[in-house]
């Protein structure tokens, strides 16, 4: 069953016979992910060469490994921030088949003398190409809002004057971690829908924050957990993988995950049931230049999704980041493919630490570092 | 006789009464369909009624006093393949033009609400939305 067909299982049915009744729940979200790169192995030229630098449709990669390795990162610009076109546009060129100019320069060695390099690759030419995101699938996030008197362009999205508008991210009922709030069986070794193809959840995702305030369902009403994922960009699909451009900002992933929960216990029939009038986030003014803002009120999901919130007495509309038809659509898509058996449910290899705590970072001496 | 413009200007005359002027002056009725100024400038989506004369003082006036103008003639035009319905362009649309389908959870675009202001084309991610000029 999709999440959202589970929760209206057990609305009729109760939790018990959920439990006994549903073997898999599956859960998906669609929405920017910043944090998000692939890595290419180029294969060698002849001479070989060991790239020092490389450029990939003008975009620098990282290339700072082995030879013909390199890391493009998803919000990496060209020299003149041409934010139309960054590496997440790269990455969906790729992806729809196209070819993209490889540049790559070197200060030659003896055992790797080529010191320039100026051609074309594709995922048919590359020997791997795998996205690797270290932040992914944020347990859920906050709603920006812009108090000031002239429009915010964020990775939040454009925030018109005097709280024109809110915007908020999370695919709320429908996104998997929301759904296992206590990462009870997603962990290290998930597997899971990524961009279309099948891939792994590899470590907590970076800012792993899981003792954020919650509510006596244990639901975050902060941004917490969150995932780090692989998998091959060969399987991948642009109807769930796109280069995204968020004004003055820069550019970022729009990228589709999808995870089933298979319903262990009463417990696990029971986080899964949670529907949006019972999961919070909290709305903040963007217009605040600060690490820390005020919390301005809390919202749910449901109300958010109404169209309209208030703020400070005033009502104002509200703006999904995160697609909510294609959320939907990669559930019911996840489910298929677990009912013929095309995807198989793994068990976490290890859970996350519940422990973790999310450090700032500041200006500091080399002592007080130690 | 009614007509849709766009106006942009710089911060300077984001100051100055020159929608009153234009009510006041021109005998014309002035309705504001969305404002939106920063520091680079303003932009406001205004329909203009009176008579065709007034109307045409009138945007001459705003010319000469350097506020760019651009008739709304144009349609805006929504690329199916690239919208992914993340529904980013709905808080914005200041005539629902964009919103939200509880259904099916898509974002439909209804053309005839459209009054090709402009301000989604910045605003959606995959950059689905574009001016036909
Ligand atoms: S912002 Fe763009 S992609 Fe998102 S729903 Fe609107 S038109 Fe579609
Ligand atoms: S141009 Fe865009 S924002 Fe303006 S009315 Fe049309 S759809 Fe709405």
């Amino acid at each position: 069953m999709t999440a959202e067909e589970f929760k209206q299982f057990v609305k009729t049915n109760g939790v018990k016979k959920a439990a006994t009744e549903v073997d898999v729940v599956t859960t998906g979200t669609f929405g920017a992910m910043c944090s998000s790169g692939a890595y290419f192995n180029f294969g060698h030229t002849e001479p070989p060469i060991k790239m020092q630098r490389v450029w990939m449709d003008g975009i620098q990669a990282h290339a700072g490994l082995a030879a013909v390795d390199a890391y493009l990162g998803a919000t990496e610009l060209d020299e003149t921030n041409n934010m139309m076109h960054g590496g997440a546009h790269v990455i969906e060129d790729l992806v729809r088949g196209k070819a993209v100019r490889l540049k790559a320069t070197a200060y030659g060695t003896d055992c790797y003398p080529r010191k320039e390099m100026d051609t074309y690759v594709s995922l048919k030419t590359v020997n791997q190409a795998v996205l690797l995101n270290v932040r992914n699938c944020y347990q859920n996030y906050a709603v920006a809002t812009n108090s000031s008197s002239r429009t915010l362009y964020t990775y939040m999205g454009k925030l018109l004057p005097e709280f024109g508008n809110a915007t908020y991210s999370s695919a709320g009922e429908l996104s998997p971690l929301l759904n296992d709030p206590y990462y009870r069986s997603i962990g290290i070794g998930t597997r899971i829908f990524l961009g279309g193809g099948q891939g792994f959840v590899i470590w907590e995702g970076t800012q792993f924050n899981p003792g954020v305030p919650r509510t006596p369902e244990g639901v975050p009403k902060r941004p917490a957990g969150s995932l780090a994922v692989i998998g091959d960009l060969k399987q991948m699909s642009p109807d769930f993988l796109r280069g995204l451009t968020f004004t003055r900002y820069g550019s970022s992933l729009g990228l589709g995950i999808g995870i089933p929960i298979p319903i262990l216990d009463e417990e696990m029939a029971r986080s899964c049931a949670v529907t949006n009038d019972l999961i919070f986030t909290a709305v903040f003014d963007y217009s605040q230049q600060t690490r820390s803002r005020t919390v301005l009120r809390e919202v749910s999901y449901a109300a958010l999704r109404s169209g309209e919130i208030d703020i400070k007495g005033k009502m104002v509309p509200t703006s999904s980041l995160s697609s909510l038809y294609k959320a939907r659509q990669i559930a019911q898509l996840l489910k298929t493919q677990i009912m013929k058996r095309e995807f198989m449910i793994e068990k976490p290899i290890q859970n996350f630490s519940l422990e973790r705590v999310f450090k700032p970072l500041d200006v500091r001496t080399e002592k007080e570092a130690m | 006789m009614k007509t849709k413009v766009v106006l942009n200007f710089n911060p300077e005359l984001a100051n100055q009464p020159i929608t009153n002027n234009l009510i006041a002056k021109h005998h014309l009725n002035v309705n504001i369909l969305r404002a939106e100024i920063d520091e680079i400038g303003g932009k406001m989506v205004i329909e203009l009624s009176g008579k065709a004369d007034d109307i045409r003082r009138g945007i001459d006036y705003l010319k000469q006093n350097g506020v760019g103008v651009r008739p709304i003639k144009e349609g805006v035009r929504r690329d199916d393949d690239v919208c992914t319905h993340c529904g980013m362009c709905v808080s914005i649309c200041p005539t629902k033009a964009l919103a939200y389908d509880p259904k099916t959870g898509k974002i439909t675009f209804t053309e005839e609400k459209c009054v090709a202001c402009g301000v989604c084309i910045d605003a959606c991610p995959p950059r689905a939305m574009e001016i036909l000029i």
